[in-house]
């Protein structure tokens, strides 16, 4: 059923080399040419480790980690270095991170999906804990002890005699040259859940400080010598558009206006063509963005609106030969007809925009042959090789310089603004480009949210589903990101974006299951659509919470109880071993704790006050965080107006390597979903979005931000990805909430006071 | 030319009058702790002291800051850092990808400088201009009390 992206950069057919050169210190890391080196310190003495270096230590015994991700406010670095520094038993006082410069030695260099932590916990352990045996082995040769009568602690080396020997000391005065085999690799016996003394503490975040005095450094903070800025013309319509002629006699007034770069044949993954104003100063380019006089060619999507796209999704959905089949089980036909309870519902999505706070920029120039590229970015393996084809270049003559990022949320995975940054550079002959987008520019030419439009009918028996159909319609963001990514279908007939379907294939116990789906090429085509944090799950388990409450009360059920009933783990829902064990029990215990902390169906509440649940398995099948939400809600049946009063976020993680790090994300998460499900809406009218600015589009506001109650269910197993569930499990939550309170069922996301008071109308 | 005193320091800035403050401070300057975000004074990410009150940097002209005494996020304290504001900052761990954490701590070290016991709802009101994409404003609302009882011996 689920396919997710396969692991790339795990342990393989590769050594792991650990060498040194005396006072040279430390070099651990995945040797992916085996026949070019023989041995670590040699190939340290030769100047050409050219490897998968993941740590490396100094001759002072100083640990650096090696992230190849992005830190956009996930402090993801620092529970990396601590999965590393566990098993390496190093002072944590002398651990720090380093993000390297792209490379294809790094293979997939990718922030994303709640990957991080989940897909790098265990190789870090691994990259630690065989540093740790080759300083017990050189440190127990300099001891002159047997290395089996040594351990190691605090950055030393201990004989069982109690005599020690620093890792300074070692990596200062002797040479290490060891080689792991794969097999060795797998075999090193890693420390389990409770004998943890860096993994499961809350270490302040290494990015943290510098987000205090000021001095932490964001892409748009780059400075290169000799840089104009570049300012993009926001195009009149947001895909299509191809500028035919461009007036600069107003902006060749402006002090310090450098030129324009016209693009008439665009790049695909930027847009159909563009105009760069260039400045001295950014306040020359800024300017001169505006007085350049442009004359568009509008192109085919000149008259898209909002209504079209979603006219487009009902005609696809009511077509029986739309789509792909994502999960078929059983024969749901067969079941929807000897169903006792029948039960059919329409859930809806709009636009949104990610709106990360540093707006897109990137700082590009060439250099001895080499572009550069700085700034934030999400996927380098992406941004490196587009750039690279837009420059006509080789990929390896391009490197993409790691920044802090304003924000990602799947927004800096879309290379435009390096490819754009380096076509500006280009043009202007190498001449270093510092490209900034306003935020018009990154408003209006987001990869957005794709709105969506789904379909769920169900049928039950006795207080148990025995069927649910369920159609999604949406834009195909991996179909023009990533097509390689997309798996087949169940029926073989098509591909199928699993990055706009998954979360449909949920852990409800149903044994007649269909869900089918369907591309909305015009959201594609005239929006495009790109990857927002938590993606598919955000709208699927959106529809299937909200189904499963509707159906709950329609068969009259408690929706507690009726969830429960069907959370069983067994068959294809038992779950295995790392990321799913245990399966549905997992979730149904997620649920049983959100709703006991929050006094679901318990507490008093008052008029127009309810408690609605919801749980969910986000991300992906593969790696689920099994978490469950309880919302406590007022509603002012006059005016529509919805007051959350608490979220209580129940979340399994297995195990948390930083708790504080996990609250952190769960805090944030929640409050982005409920920010998406109330107030975040977006709209389309002649191929261009509405909104503009934060007047006329804005995320939640600090008075709007309720409690929020976090509990983070640890239990030893595996550490799965904190970043984005929470985000997907709120909004059904809310509009279950809502129907207890006041009996109105809210359908479409955001979920507005007109959309409450017109349900109410309808209730 | 004009003369800004920036965290004390008077330099002499060679910009048009009417370019924006936040583009002096960032670009010209490169006191980069204040932030982008909007353009249009409505998020507060650019937000420095004018005289020990809180602006938005984006929206005044250089020409309009002559003389005044400027201060960003790298001179808050006289340039020393640790004020009660930054001290509650990472007490609470408060930033996460920290954009728009300068503009935050600004303007709630301005704010508590006329008002240093306020109560929940003037905390709202005070920060409600600053947008925190990453939504940290439970931890930036408990901050800015755990600053006033800082800054005054708790």
């Amino acid at each position: 059923m689920t396919k997710h992206i396969k692991k790339i950069g795990n342990l393989s057919r590769r050594q792991v080399l650990v060498g040194s050169a005396a006072g040279a210190g430390l070099v651990i890391g995945y040797s992916i040419l085996p026949h070019a080196v023989d041995s670590a310190s040699k190939a340290i003495a030769a100047g050409n480790w050219d490897h998968q270096q993941y740590l490396t230590m100094d001759a002072d015994g100083k640990a650096y980690v090696y992230v190849t991700k992005c830190e956009i406010g996930q402090h993801v670095g620092t529970a990396l270095a601590q999965a590393v520094a566990e098993e390496l038993e190093i002072n944590w006082d002398d651990v720090n991170v380093i993000y390297p410069d792209s490379h294809a030695k790094w293979g997939l260099m990718i922030t994303g999906g709640s990957w991080s932590v989940n897909w790098t916990f265990d190789r870090n352990s691994r990259i630690g804990a065989s540093a740790r045996i080759a300083l017990i082995e050189a440190g127990a040769k300099m001891l002159g002890a047997a290395p089996n009568n040594c351990t190691a602690k605090n950055s030393k080396v201990i004989s069982d005699d109690g005599r020690s020997v620093s890792y300074k000391d070692i990596l200062s005065k002797t040479t290490i040259d060891r080689t792991f085999s794969e097999e060795e690799m797998k075999s090193i016996k890693l420390k389990s859940f409770g004998e943890y003394s860096i993994v499961g503490q809350s270490k302040l975040p290494f990015d943290l400080p510098g987000k205090i005095d000021g001095s932490a450094v964001y892409g748009s903070d780059v400075f290169v010598p000799n840089m104009v800025y570049g300012i993009p013309v926001p195009n009149p319509v947001r895909w299509g558009a191809i500028p035919q002629s461009v007036d600069e006699s107003d902006a060749k007034k402006i002090d310090g206006y450098v030129g324009s770069y016209v693009e008439k044949n665009g790049f695909a993954r930027i847009n159909t063509g563009y105009v760069v104003a260039f400045g001295e100063t950014v306040w020359a380019a800024m300017n001169a963005a505006k007085a350049l006089k442009i004359k568009w060619d509008l192109g085919e999507n000149k008259s898209v609106s909002s209504e079209d796209i979603r006219n487009e999704s009902v005609k696809l959905q009511q077509d029986p030969s739309s789509g792909f089949l994502w999960v078929l089980e059983g024969d749901t036909d067969k079941a929807m007809d000897n169903a006792a309870t029948k039960h059919k519902a329409v859930y809806e999505t709009s636009i949104a925009y990610h709106g990360c706070h540093e707006p897109m920029n990137c700082t590009a120039y060439e250099k001895d042959g080499i572009w550069h590229l700085h700034g934030g970015n999400q996927w380098a393996s992406m941004a490196q090789p587009t750039a690279a084809a837009a420059l006509g270049v080789e990929a390896d003559k391009v490197v993409c310089h790691q920044y802090l990022a304003g924000t990602g949320f799947g927004r800096r995975t879309e290379p435009d603004n390096f490819v754009l940054a380096a076509q500006c550079s280009k043009h202007l002959e190498g001449r270093p480009v510092k490209l900034l987008f306003t935020r018009e520019q990154d408003m209006q030419f987001d990869f957005h949210r794709t709105p969506t439009y789904q379909v769920v009918e169900g049928g039950s028996e006795f207080g148990r589903m025995t069927a649910m159909n369920h159609d999604v319609v949406a834009g195909w963001s991996t179909k023009r990101a990533a097509p390689g990514f997309m798996p087949d279908s169940v029926d073989k007939k098509g591909k199928v974006d699993q990055f706009s379907t998954n979360g449909s294939d949920h852990w409800y116990d149903i044994p007649n299951h269909k869900v089918r789906s369907i591309n909305n090429e015009l959201s594609d085509k005239a929006l495009p659509v790109g990857f927002l944090r938590a993606v598919a799950p955000s709208w699927t388990f959106w529809a299937v919470e909200s189904f499963m409450d509707e159906m709950a009360k329609k068969a009259g059920e408690d929706p507690l109880a009726f969830r429960i009933a069907h959370l069983n783990a067994r068959g294809k829902n038992a779950g295995s071993p790392p990321n799913s064990v245990g399966g549905a029990n997992r979730l149904k215990n997620a649920l049983l704790v959100a709703a006991g902390r929050a006094g679901y169906g318990v507490k008093p509440l008052g008029e127009n006050e309810g408690m609605g649940i919801a749980c969910v398995s986000s991300q992906e099948r593969g790696s689920p965080t099994w978490t469950a939400c309880v919302a406590e809600v007022k509603v002012d049946p006059n005016s529509g107006d919805l007051t959350i009063k608490k979220v209580t976020v129940a979340m399994d993680v297995g195990t948390a390597v930083n708790p504080e790090g996990v609250k952190k994300q769960i805090e944030g998460s929640t409050l982005h979903g409920i920010s998406l499900a109330l107030y975040e809406d977006m709209t389309m009218k002649n191929g261009s979005i509405e909104q503009t600015n934060y007047d006329t589009w804005t995320p939640m506001r600090l008075d709007q931000a309720p409690e929020v109650e976090t509990i983070i269910i640890q239990n030893g197993h595996y550490p799965a990805g904190t970043g984005e569930p929470a985000t997907t499990v709120v909004a059904p939550a809310i509009a279950n909430a809502i129907e207890n309170a006041v009996g109105a069922r809210v359908r479409s996301i955001p979920m507005t006071p007109e959309k409450i008071k017109s349900a109410l109308r309808e209730a | 030319m004009t003369v800004l005193t920036v965290n004390g320091v008077n330099q002499v800035v060679d910009a048009p009058g009417d370019t924006r403050l936040l583009w002096v401070i960032r670009e010209h300057l490169r006191l980069t702790g204040t932030k982008f975000g909007c353009g249009l004074g409505l998020c507060g990410a650019c937000t420095v002291h004018l005289n020990g009150e809180a602006v938005r940097s984006c929206q005044v002209e250089i020409s309009d800051a002559e003389g005044a005494k400027i201060t960003t996020i790298e001179g808050l304290n006289g340039g020393q850092g640790g004020h009660p504001v930054q001290q509650a900052w990472l007490e609470l761990q408060v930033p996460q990808c920290g954009y728009c954490q300068s503009g935050q701590m600004m303007n709630a070290a301005a704010f508590l400088s006329s008002n240093p016991s306020p109560t929940d709802s003037e905390i709202v009101e005070a920060q409600q201009g600053n947008i925190c994409r990453c939504i940290t404003y439970n931890r930036i609302k408990t901050a800015i009390k755990r600053a006033s009882e800082i800054m005054q011996g708790a």
